[in-house]
């Protein structure tokens, strides 16, 4: 067994663009959920329209970078009213199917044939982020050790990345901590009782909604940026339910946890992924064995991460650090 | 029935000559049940009034209805002469009317201290763009914790303070949400059977703290099923059944009435064989 290489992978997946981008993603659902009991099942809906509206702003008008992606996140803002203006007065759990709903019927308008002139339709728009990787200050090479390495494109997004997990968790941090972030709490353990206060708590579950959703916005931003360009098949559904994995992995209603929640998920699932590479190459596996897993490395690492997460769900549901207590108290 | 008539027809005179909350022709029907059919329905200003009455009633209900958590399908009603139609639950309780509920509805994973401070009203801080900039409600903040703290004193809880309030106990709870309801600055405040499943020893504190409000000023309606609580503390008493008013009255007289106590046991009680009297058709 090559230790080595399993170990670099894990590690490159685990503090590369992709886990930046979930961090991202878990993050706008912490907000959504941890704190304000929304939930949001939609959530790559919002990063969806993040990396298209940057990505049709560029390719499709030509526009720059810059205003591509305040008209992406825009576009979150109009979505997230879209969506909780008729929603929030409704039941939690009509939300929370309304939202899944509302990302998938998104996805397949951006992906059908007619939308191609604008959206690229199934073959998706490419080449939109030049203008990005032009400010890189990184210079060329690889830099790492073993399979650990980044090419400096990659290091340049990862920078921008990581310092937009920074800004909005301590964004996420001081709105939860300030007046404001109080009342939402509140709402997230009896509406009602809140709004026997005064509190106008559908306009706080607005505010919530969109905040979140434009964190989420950023995630598909970097995506797009990441990849240069931006796919239907990118954002499907399971794309929200990762997140989730990372967010209750890493603990409901803390600051690190997404963050933290989103690197480990990124680090097992890579890193079992390529155990499991490397071991259908083992001499000493039986031949059937050695069958069934070539090929087949990612769902079975997915498959064995849903299954770590049902016995953390046992063990540990409050996630690496979340309190146990809370979870006793209910709402 | 004589009693009861008269006393709707003419209260004791110095009541009702400056209502706080005036209601008028409010309905309620759930399908083809009439839940609530209140025709009018005062509240004296600086008074405590009980609204009693069997299971059913139609008392929370009312409640809910005043209180803006459910819609009346006819009826107006109206706060110091502001009408209250149509109007939200929050905008109702900023206009000063504040409720509690039946069942305690602490923020369980709040502290105790921080269930209290989050019913200060108007408070800059709560609103999302003013919640980056601290210096803006960094004071108001200060003095609403103040407050918050001065009230769990008041209420016996503040040991308890910096605990989530859902390690409270049921007891607690219910001095918490009466603090809670407090920490708004109500002109009237609704309770919902404040002292329902409370030890008889807390229940006393609970009603010191029902006449501490009156003695500051505030109006009080509450839903009570305990008759002795009822006498303890009411100025006035409203005794509702299937939805109606059935008659209402200072406490000893509503208390003697005849129909109330058939209202409550059962009309079989007092009379075997008389048919029920017009208009009231059925058992409560």
């Amino acid at each position: 067994m090559e230790f080595d290489v399993i170990l670099g992978n894990a590690a490159r997946a685990g503090l590369g663009p992709q886990a930046a981008i979930f961090a991202l993603a878990a993050i706008g659902l912490n907000l959504h959920f941890g704190y304000g009991g929304l939930l949001n099942f939609g959530q790559v809906g919002f990063m969806m329209l993040g990396a298209y509206g940057t990505a049709i702003t560029v390719a499709t008008w030509g526009g720059p970078l810059w205003l591509g992606i305040p008209f992406g996140l825009g576009l979150c803002v109009a979505f997230a009213l879209a969506l909780g203006i008729p929603t929030l007065r409704l039941r939690s759990d009509y939300f929370a199917i309304t939202t899944i709903a509302a990302s998938e019927i998104l996805r397949l308008l951006i992906r059908a044939s007619p939308a191609t002139d604008v959206t690229g339709g199934p073959f998706g728009l490419q080449a939109i982020a030049n203008s990005f990787y032009d400010l890189n200050f990184v210079p060329d090479g690889r830099y790492g050790w073993g399979t650990f390495t980044y090419s400096a494109n990659q290091l340049w997004v990862m920078i921008v990345a990581w310092i937009l997990v920074a800004g909005c968790s301590a964004l996420v941090f001081a709105l939860i901590r300030s007046p404001w972030g109080r009342v939402l709490r509140a709402i997230r353990e009896d509406e009602d009782a809140v709004l026997s206060l005064g509190k106008n708590t559908i306009a706080y579950k607005l505010q919530a909604l969109t905040i979140g959703g434009v964190i989420g916005g950023l995630a598909g931003i970097i995506d797009a940026l990441q990849q240069s360009g931006v796919g239907s098949e990118n954002f499907m559904p399971q794309v929200t339910f990762f997140a989730w994995a990372a967010l209750i992995l890493g603990g409901l209603a803390t600051t690190i946890g997404p963050v933290v929640g989103a690197m480990l998920f990124w680090f097992l699932r890579e890193g079992m992924e390529s155990f499991i590479r490397d071991l259908s190459a083992q001499s000493w596996l039986p031949q059937f064995l050695a069958d069934f897993l070539d090929g087949s490395e990612g769902a079975i690492s997915v498959a064995l991460m849903g299954a770590g997460l049902v016995a953390m769900m046992a063990l540990h549901p409050q996630g690496i650090f979340g309190r146990r207590r809370d979870l006793h108290l209910g709402a | 029935m004589t009693t009861a008539t008269a006393t709707a027809a003419a209260p004791a005179p110095g009541w009702k000559q400056d209502p706080i909350l005036v209601v008028k022709g409010m309905r309620r029907a759930f399908g083809g049940l009439l839940a609530v059919d209140v025709d009018r329905l005062e509240i004296k200003r600086g008074a405590i009034t009980a609204i009693i009455g069997p299971n059913g009633a139609g008392k929370t209900t009312l409640f809910n209805l005043l209180s803006g958590f459910d819609r009346p399908n006819a009826g107006a009603w109206t706060l110091d002469g502001l009408p209250l139609s149509g109007l939200r639950p929050h905008r109702i309780a900023r206009l000063g009317m504040v409720r509690t509920f039946q069942l305690t509805r602490s923020l369980a994973r709040l502290t105790v201290l921080e269930n209290v401070i989050v019913a200060a009203q108007a408070q800059r801080g709560e609103r999302l763009d003013h919640a980056l900039l601290r210096w803006l409600w960094r004071d108001e903040e200060e003095r609403a914790r103040e407050r918050a703290r001065l009230l769990l004193q008041r209420f016996g809880i503040e040991h308890m303070a910096d605990e989530q309030a859902g390690t409270l106990s049921g007891g607690q709870r219910k001095l918490l949400e009466m603090a809670r309801a407090l920490m708004a600055e109500p002109k009237l405040v609704m309770l919902d059977e404040p002292t329902a499943g409370v030890n008889p020893a807390l229940t006393q504190s609970l009603l010191t703290h029902i006449r501490g409000l009156k003695e500051q000023g505030v109006t009080i309606v509450f839903v009570e099923h305990d008759m002795d609580v009822v006498q303890d503390i009411s100025d006035w008493v409203v005794v509702m059944a299937q939805g109606r008013i059935l008659t209402e009255g200072r406490p000893g007289e509503v208390i003697a009435d005849e129909n109330v106590i058939d209202a409550y046991l059962g009309r079989a009680h007092t009379d075997p064989d008389g048919a029920p009297p017009a208009g009231e058709a059925g058992d409560a």
